[in-house]
């Protein structure tokens, strides 16, 4: 089962997938791709952890390739997020592209029990963006796209409230 | 008339093409997009409105969600695109959103 989490910036959507995830029995890992670059990052890091404490996550960091990340057969897999994953795999000396990220999700899905993937609304504030940025956001968008045609669930999240593009919430 | 909504890159064209199984050229024939573009330099939006809705499928991407633009050219041309959407979403017989590709009627039904 796969399920695609589209949120904008504090939208809820990290404590909605987390939930989502929390209903699934076996073993949970949270699948983080934010490289701490600086405090700012480290401190965002944090509250997640926080967030998560109690809530029985094994925390694996993976920046690029998720194909080689180390999962345990069957767990529930919680990746956080597709716009730093994105990111790294464009930008990173490490990466490997637009492809590296969707081989990466293959190689979840072909793994892991349940996979919930947490993805970035940030397409509705207009189209006026110089050409260092219009890659990266067609990059994210094509991804976007082809999770969603593939997911289970597509939950938009808004205002901590999921709106089911596709699928609706668990049994 | 359709009118076609959604985020930048969401897919809006190719899922509408889609649904009603279009070619590239029936498709140019029939639809018009990037309508938020002409909202700027229209005179009188619902004149604009008017004239759109006379095409079968009307498509607009969702500019809306950022900050206010510092430039009042920019938040000019944002205002004007989103009272456009508002005046051809009344017009519409169907509004469809679409996100991820994927599609949401907000008015009427889907087209299957």
């Amino acid at each position: 089962m796969f399920t695609l989490v589209i949120g904008g910036a504090a939208s809820g959507k990290s404590e909605y997938a987390e939930g989502r995830v929390l209903a699934l029995p076996g073993r949970r890992i949270y699948l983080a791709t934010m490289h701490p670059w600086d405090q700012e990052c480290r401190d965002r890091i944090a509250r997640h952890r926080r967030l998560r404490r109690d809530k029985g996550f094994e925390t694996v960091e993976r920046y690029t390739d998720l194909a080689g990340a180390d999962i345990p057969p069957g767990a529930n897999v919680l990746l956080e997020c597709m716009s730093n994953l994105t990111a790294n795999e464009l930008y990173d000396p490490n990466g490997g592209g637009e492809e590296a990220v969707l081989r990466g999700v293959d190689a979840l899905l072909s793994r892991c029990g349940h996979l919930t993937v947490v993805t970035n609304e940030v397409f509705s504030g207009g189209g006026a963006y110089g050409e260092d940025t219009l890659p990266y956001l067609r990059s994210l968008a094509r991804i976007n796209r082809r999770l969603a045609a593939r997911a289970d669930t597509v939950a938009e999240i808004v205002c901590g409230l999921p709106n089911y593009l596709r699928g609706g919430p668990l049994p | 008339m359709i009118f076609v909504t959604g985020p930048l890159m969401a897919g809006k064209r190719e899922y509408i093409r889609a649904a009603l199984g279009l070619s590239p050229e029936e498709f140019a024939r029939r639809a018009v997009w990037d309508v938020q573009n002409l909202a700027a330099e229209a005179p009188d939006l619902s004149a604009l409105a008017d004239a759109l809705s006379q095409r079968e499928i009307v498509i607009a991407t969702e500019t809306g969600g950022g900050l206010v633009p510092v430039d009042p050219a920019e938040r000019a041309a944002r205002e004007a695109a989103g009272r456009l959407a508002c005046l051809l979403a009344q017009r519409a017989d169907t509004v469809i959103r679409v996100c991820c590709g994927l599609p949401q009627a907000l008015k009427g039904r889907l087209p299957c």
